[in-house]
């Protein structure tokens, strides 16, 4: 089942290359993929192709490129959370959802609708997001640690735990609120990337590449926490140091990814299994493929959504939910039947 | 294994290569290891045993400093642990812990290579050598074709055997090992302490928890019985395997004698009785007719005596080595009237006298003489393969005659069926 990873990193760029370049070329007005490459020439200094007219350089420059950005950023860092946090818990089954991320990050988005500020400002939706899920992930973290050491267990009942006290504050919120404050919020929960501007992507970029850049630095770590922390104590790995600081930068990673797009679920998930079957459980590897592979997943989600009815999108989140939820089953009944068959 | 073991230099022979002063360790104010010295030197096996909870992981954890200790210090090489950088310490300490569940598709090369990460820079890659060491370590513990096999689908077995070969991949001076062969079977089992009895010998220092008591008398230079987190004998196996001291610390009743075939030392348990009154049951024996029957008694718990016996007979030898209450008399010599009245009082106050099955001449007629004291006799009556009784003389015919008048006769199972009715309706 392995490939050799070369071939599989090669293969995973020249893909994202090609999403980006179609996702860019499709939508309700066709831009041949040539012009958009031109258009690309000219950016890099070379004129020497015909650019396409001004109408079409807005919509390329304007529109479809700062959403298809942002698609990648944020494919790209769900994903590389996800295999930091499976790799963390050695459980594929793990999420940065674990950590209250979306719950806190749901509560937030809500306080920002139902208070009304949503409406203020573009960014006062995403900043409450990011809000919401740091405090939650705080509040969890403080309360699985004792005595300087961080229980990864503790972590998952009181993750539990917390996630469900903000989804009874998020209900008990919108109980209370208008009828398109509840529309609002559920659109947010979908998750979507339409009408995300280059204002989005250049204030959550550097937050997200920097903290991928920074996940990825562990991949070593990560691969001997697969020993469990006695074994990677023992090999000397500052295990405490190395768990809290995973955990917040995953946290604030995936914060700030789903303040821009709202919840998108099963990122985290599907991309890293896939790619731990083709190149291998090394974190080394795997969490660069699982960055590209994030990357084009989400675009191609998205621009799977944009076209599959038009006028209409589907959001983000759904396509995500739609591809996720029958592989997820898929992957639970065949670690099932694998364990079936060993005993 | 053996060939990289560099003694380092300025480390001088006296210093112990791990040391623990007044180590102890609590948890919910319950001390779990308590006021522990201990000072192990180059080129030692130490076989930390006791029971369940004694505190064995507990010891190896502070020693690989996995745990804090709450009072005392561990020194490694006369280096206090507790100033060493983690990276520093995994360079002299290996810890191998017992089986850890492995979710992740890692296959048993990856695994071994992760030993090699406190020899590594930061984005050092593996070398060819350190490869190389995995795959040393993979011939070591007999596992060379498992190279790319994933984890998680070996036995359990080859996964404990992984994990003591990642141990030694990282090629320590000191090497702990918890409880390395609780999952192998005995060919693994003697293959694992083969290696750490080698690489003890070349001048490292191995510590093993081990739960069987013969294992570790046979492999271990030492061992360290701990009792409720506290030394309770240290040194070597003949001095801590004293049925006393295991009999009081296990709350078992054990047997140690050596060995027939290897003269180290093995440990079994008796079933204990505990409560009850067991039968007080006299055996007659002689030619080895009597060791069958003795061993089945003494498991279920009888209180045996033997007798009159001939030195060194196999029966004789193996009622002194369960310390029973025998009377003998010397090799080949004659079972005199005197010697018959001196073990009298054994056949009378035993509930049940068992006169097994053996040839009887002019030398043990006496014995049947003492079976006639008996308050109860049974008369064992030879099956195939046991020793056959030959009456010798017409003196002998004619006192067996007059014994099984008065004598049940039953087979040695009957016997131990008899018996062991009894023992159960008197629980």
């Amino acid at each position: 089942m392995k490939t050799k990873p070369a071939l599989a990193f090669a293969a995973l760029s020249v893909l994202l290359a090609v999403a980006l370049l179609l996702a860019v070329s499709i939508g309700a007005v066709a831009i041949p993929p040539l012009s958009v490459l031109s258009m690309a020439a000219q950016a890099l200094g070379v004129h020497s192709f015909a650019v396409p007219d001004a109408t079409t350089q807005v919509i390329i420059t304007q529109l479809r490129l700062p959403r298809v950005m942002a698609a990648a950023l944020v494919g790209c860092s769900l994903a590389v959370c996800g295999v930091v946090m499976q790799g963390l818990f050695r459980n594929p089954m793990a999420s940065p959802e674990i950590l209250g991320v979306s719950a806190g990050g749901s509560l937030g988005a809500v306080i920002a609708i139902t208070a009304g500020l949503a409406g203020e400002s573009q960014l006062l939706l995403p900043l409450f997001t990011i809000a919401g899920a740091l405090v939650c992930t705080t509040l969890i973290y403080l309360l699985s640690s004792s005595r300087g050491t961080t229980s990864l267990l503790f972590i998952i009942i009181a993750g539990m735990a917390i996630s469900a006290l903000c989804g009874g504050i998020t209900s008990g919120l919108l109980l209370f609120a208008r009828q398109y404050e509840v529309t609002q919020y559920v659109f947010w929960t979908m998750g979507g990337l339409d009408g995300r501007t280059w204002q989005h992507v250049l204030l959550s970029a550097p937050v997200l590449l920097p903290g991928v850049l920074a996940l990825a630095l562990f991949s070593r770590e990560l691969n001997i926490f697969s020993l469990g922390e006695e074994g990677a104590h023992s090999l000397g790995v500052h295990v405490e140091s190395v768990k809290r600081l995973l955990l917040a930068l995953s946290a604030i990673v995936t914060g700030v990814a789903i303040s821009v797009s709202g919840p998108v679920g099963f990122v985290g998930l599907l991309v890293p299994h896939l790619l731990r079957m083709l190149v291998g459980p090394d974190h080394r590897k795997l969490v660069p493929a699982s960055a590209l592979g994030g990357g084009l997943f989400l675009v191609v989600c998205d621009l799977v959504g944009r076209i599959i009815a038009p006028p209409f999108e589907i959001r983000v989140g759904i396509i995500t939910a739609v591809i996720g939820s029958p592989y997820l089953l898929s992957l639970v009944l065949r670690t099932q039947r694998r364990a079936a068959g060993v005993r | 294994m053996t060939g990289s073991t560099p003694v380092p230099g300025g480390l001088p022979a006296s210093v112990p290569l791990v040391a623990a002063d007044g180590l102890a360790w609590s948890v919910a104010g319950v001390r779990i290891i308590d006021s522990i010295d201990l000072a192990v030197g180059r080129g030692e096996l130490v076989g930390v045993i006791g029971p369940n909870g004694a505190g064995k992981t507990t010891l190896l954890r502070l020693l690989s400093g996995a745990l804090a200790p709450t009072e005392g210090a561990v020194r490694l090489g006369g280096r206090p642990l507790g100033e060493m950088s983690a990276r520093e310490r995994a360079r002299k300490v290996a810890y191998m812990a017992q089986e850890s569940m492995q979710a992740l598709p890692f296959t048993a090369m990856e695994v071994l290579l992760m030993g090699r990460y406190p020899h590594l820079a930061r984005f050092e890659r593996e070398s060819a050598a350190d490869r190389q060491k995995a795959r040393d370590a993979l011939a070591a513990v007999g596992l060379p074709e498992i190279e790319n096999r994933v984890i998680a689908e070996l036995s359990g077995g080859e996964r404990q055997l992984i994990l003591f070969a990642r141990a030694l991949v990282q090629d320590t001076d000191v090497l702990l090992l918890d409880e390395p062969s609780s999952s192998l079977d005995i060919g693994h089992q003697d293959r694992i302490f083969s290696l750490t009895q080698e690489i003890a010998r070349a001048g490292r220092t191995v510590i093993a928890s081990v739960h069987n008591l013969s294992v570790a008398a046979e492999y271990c230079t030492r061992l360290l019985l701990l009792d409720r987190g506290t030394i309770a004998a240290s040194g070597p196996a003949e001095a801590v395997l004293k049925p006393e001291l295991l009999d009081r610390i296990y709350g078992v009743r054990t047997l140690v004698s050596p060995s027939s075939a290897t003269g180290s030392l093995t440990v079994t348990v008796v079933p204990g009785r505990t409560g009850g009154r067991s039968a007080r049951v006299h055996v007659i024996g002689g030619a080895g007719s009597a060791v069958n029957i003795t061993r089945e008694l003494y498991r279920m718990g009888c209180r045996l005596s033997g007798g009159v016996a001939h030195e060194y007979d196999s029966d004789e030898k193996l009622w002194r080595s369960l310390a029973l209450t025998v009377e003998s008399v010397g090799a080949f010599s004659r079972i005199s009237d005197q010697d018959v009245a001196r073990a009298a009082r054994l056949v009378e106050e035993a509930e049940l006298t068992i006169l097994c099955s053996f040839p009887v001449g002019a030398g043990n007629l006496g014995n049947l003489k003492l079976a006639g004291r008996a308050r109860r006799l049974v008369i064992a009556s030879p099956g195939p393969g046991d020793v056959g009784r030959a009456l010798l003389s017409s003196e002998a015919e004619e006192l067996f005659r007059q014994l099984c008048a008065g004598a049940t006769q039953l087979s040695y199972q009957e016997i131990v069926a008899m018996i062991s009715q009894r023992e159960g309706s008197a629980r």
